[in-house]
């Protein structure tokens, strides 16, 4: 699949720009225009003896072409220029107008000649092509694609105050394995995409489970994720769906899943906030998301006692810039405070989560995921080298604060600013972290970013590496650690990328590093991937095992063949970091 | 052959950064061909109810069997094309229809508009004998769209022989390169 399309949208807008193209032409005739009408070229061709079921019958080939074109341009012109979607239905209006002029007008004047063959050069195929009739074939394809590109928009998402389908039921398939319970082999891991943030200020919803279908094959999901051969899965059970208000949880979106997951695996890494919120709960600067959110983590273990595994919030950073700093989600604000109130709010959710959980399973392990940055000054500029600093403290701030690591001065200036309390602060550095705590460590190609003369940040690539970033967590938390996040935008690369991500692994865990898993995200393809869902395109990234039809990706092929020539080895299949853990 | 090489790599760097690059496990050219075959059957009695059959045949001068036979050949042809650059998007069950009529369309324009009248001298169908080419032709390209996901899926391989695929293993962290040793000696 490239493009994840919404089917409805592309045929009522198709159906209602050939009717705006068939009104234009009848009302030519009516006011004396030399009007191209297809309709009545079409009728004349077949049905020249009934007038009804010709008109009525070229109406409907008419109208089904529109909804054709439609589609066409669903899956494939939708979103390709940065233009104004009206503008996007004109310019590809072109393309079946252009069609039409050389081939179907001229085609059709065959089709009304009363012979089985004929002999034609381009002058007399083209000579039915009068001025006044591309003229008008031109005019009314270009009504065509106006109506186009009004009515079709935001294939992928949903409005806010509504709720897509509930996933579907649970089909019985015996003779499948068992959950491995307590294994303390390490973890190759993937992860099902459940981002769900909003866009367009709270109005429109992202949800990734929903755009990848992964509602509806839910199920065959988790057995392609098995037959690789993966041990944990990171999975994201829809909070803005289930959470409906205080004590109100509708659970029918995740209990067949988790019902599957308990009985046959692959064992939930359950990742209980990740990028969104309910609406009634509003954004990510409301200061009393922490209780709300720990009564749902609270819920959660009640209800699924034997999940162990949990990432409480996810890439809590990452979702502070981009909903504060980078005004793309939630709140879609652009200041150092409002990140700073973020990343206070999250790392305050994710510590009251990870304590309601506790209350109700003691053993739990928290694997608390964040995307490795790192800022590199381009030179010995001042202004250069303090962006750069600024930003290497900023990414460290959320980690800080449920870490108990002291925090830089700067960003402990920022959250005084913002009305955080010295008490608040020494309350959260003087705590004691969960013993069962591992730092999840994301990495992808542009995570290693260089601040330009300018102060701009610019992706660098793979320069130091996932060994070297890693190892800057490792030496500010000294906490065991998981790769919980790659993959790669070029799919034809992604084979190479995974390896030398694996090799990044074993190379840290030779040095003495406890650590548990490795993690190629996501299980399928993912939508938007690169503009961070800040649109709703539908655009599908080849950046999964297997891609949205739910085939093997060639990196899907290399990583059952990875698992398959480590899984036995002894220093994976018992691993010890993780056996010290689960203890 | 450096520009064959450059325009063969632009085209698999094209269709593999887009994701439509089908990978070791499948098999697009025989599952296209296979298809190209079996969609040629809605389409063959519409050629023949509408005379666009014997029309063709007349204006090739060869029997309407040889035609038909000629036509299956280029279809499988077609078919396997099709598959081949459509690739991951021809295996969708929701989209694949509408790839299928788009590659029909487009072979109606190209072939049976543009190129049939130039290979005989400008000798083209016409009346309901053209409006049965054309027809026939949307009719091929739905049915090559809807049955190539089916028809494709017990072609492939299994994960478990996909996964031994050479590319897939070890070696790939160093890309496609070959061993330094070659290396030298191709430089001496």
């Amino acid at each position: 699949m490239i493009r994840v399309i919404s089917l409805r949208k592309a045929a009522i807008a198709g159906l209602s720009g050939a009717a705006a193209m068939e009104l234009y032409a009848f009302l030519g005739s009516q006011v004396g225009l030399s009007s191209v009408d297809f309709v009545r070229q079409l009728s004349s061709v077949a049905f020249d003896h009934s007038p009804f079921l010709t008109h009525a019958s070229a109406l409907a080939i008419h109208l089904s072409i529109g909804v054709c074109w439609a589609i066409f341009y669903a899956f494939f012109f939708w979103g390709r220029f940065r233009l104004q979607p009206v503008l996007q239905g004109l310019i590809f209006s072109l393309i079946p107008a252009v069609l039409a002029l050389v081939i179907v007008f001229p085609e059709l004047a065959l089709m009304r000649v009363h012979a089985d063959a004929i002999t034609v050069d381009p002058a007399s195929f083209l000579a039915p092509l009068t001025l006044a009739a591309a003229a008008s074939v031109l005019v009314g394809h270009a009504l065509f694609g106006l109506t186009l590109g009004v009515l079709y928009r935001r294939p992928v998402g949903y409005p806010s105050d509504e709720k897509p389908d509930r996933p579907a039921a649970r089909r019985n398939t015996p003779n499948r394995a068992k959950r491995q319970e307590g294994s303390a082999s390490f973890m190759f891991a993937t992860g099902i995409e459940c981002s769900y943030p909003t866009i367009d200020h709270g109005r429109w919803r992202r949800d990734e489970m929903q755009s990848t279908g992964h509602y509806d094959l839910w199920q065959r999901d988790f057995e392609l994720a098995r037959e690789i051969g993966i041990t944990h899965i990171r999975y994201g059970p829809p909070l803005h769906l289930i959470f409906e208000a205080p004590g109100r949880y509708d659970w029918d979106y995740c209990d067949p899943q988790m019902q599957e997951l308990r009985d046959h695996g692959p064992e939930p890494i359950i990742d209980l906030c990740h990028f969104g919120l309910p609406s009634w709960l509003g954004n990510f600067q409301n200061p009393d998301l922490a209780s709300p959110l720990a009564e749902y983590a609270g819920a959660f273990a009640e209800r699924y006692p034997w999940v162990r595994f949990y990432t409480p919030v996810n890439e809590m950073y990452v979702c502070a810039r981009m909903s504060a700093l980078d005004g793309l989600w939630n709140e879609q604000l652009h200041d150092e405070g409002a990140f700073a109130n973020a990343a206070w709010h999250l790392a305050s959710v994710s510590i009251r989560m990870s304590d309601a959980i506790l209350e109700r399973r003691a053993d739990a392990v928290f694997i608390n995921s964040e995307s490795s940055e790192f800022y590199q000054p381009c030179c010995p500029d001042p202004h250069v080298r303090q962006v750069a600093q600024a930003a290497n403290e900023r990414r460290f701030l959320p980690l800080d604060l449920i870490y108990a690591h002291p925090l830089a001065p700067r960003m402990h200036d920022l959250l005084l600013q913002q009305g955080v309390s010295q008490h608040e602060i020494d309350r959260l550095g003087s705590r004691e972290v969960p013993r069962r705590s591992i730092l999840g460590v994301d990495y992808y190609e542009w995570n290693e970013r260089l601040i330009d003369s300018h102060g701009q940040a610019l992706a660098l690539g793979e320069l130091f590496g996932w060994y070297v970033i890693a190892s800057q967590y490792w030496e500010r938390y000294r906490r065991p650690m998981m790769h919980t996040e790659t993959n790669k935008m070029d799919a034809a690369g992604a084979p190479q990328w995974l390896w030398r991500q694996w090799h990044n692994v074993q190379l840290l865990r030779q040095s003495g590093v406890p650590l548990v898993g490795f993690t190629w995200y996501s299980l399928t393809d993912q939508i938007d991937w690169s503009i961070a869902m800040s649109e709703a395109l539908g655009i599908v990234y080849p950046v999964g095992l297997f891609d949205l039809n739910r085939e093997p990706r060639t990196v899907g092929l290399a990583y059952k063949h990875l698992i398959e020539l480590y899984r036995d080895q002894p220093d994976y299949a018992e691993c010890g970091a993780l056996k010290e853990i689960m203890h | 052959m450096r520009r064959t090489q450059g325009d063969h790599a632009l085209k698999a760097s094209f269709l593999s950064a887009h994701g439509y690059d089908p990978g070791p496990s499948q098999r697009p050219l025989l599952a296209g061909a296979i298809s190209g075959v079996l969609a040629t059957v809605p389409a063959i009695p519409i050629l023949i109810a509408l005379g666009s059959l014997r029309v063709e045949a007349m204006i090739l001068g060869q029997s309407t069997a040889l035609t038909l036979l000629v036509g299956c050949v280029a279809m499988a042809a077609a078919g396997a094309l099709y598959a081949r650059v459509f690739g991951r998007a021809a295996n969708n069950f929701r989209g694949g229809w509408l790839f299928g009529m788009a590659y029909g369309f487009a072979l109606w324009a190209g072939g049976a508009v543009l190129v049939l009248p130039i290979l005989s001298g400008g000798r083209t169908p016409a009346g309901v004998a053209a409006l049965g080419v054309a027809l026939s032709m949307l009719a091929w390209g739905l049915a090559i769209g809807l049955l190539l996901p089916f028809v494709h899926r017990p072609l492939h391989e299994s994960l478990e022989q996909g996964s031994r695929h050479a590319e897939v293993g070890p070696n790939a962290a160093a890309g496609k390169k070959r061993p330094i040793r070659q290396q030298r000696q191709d430089k001496r």
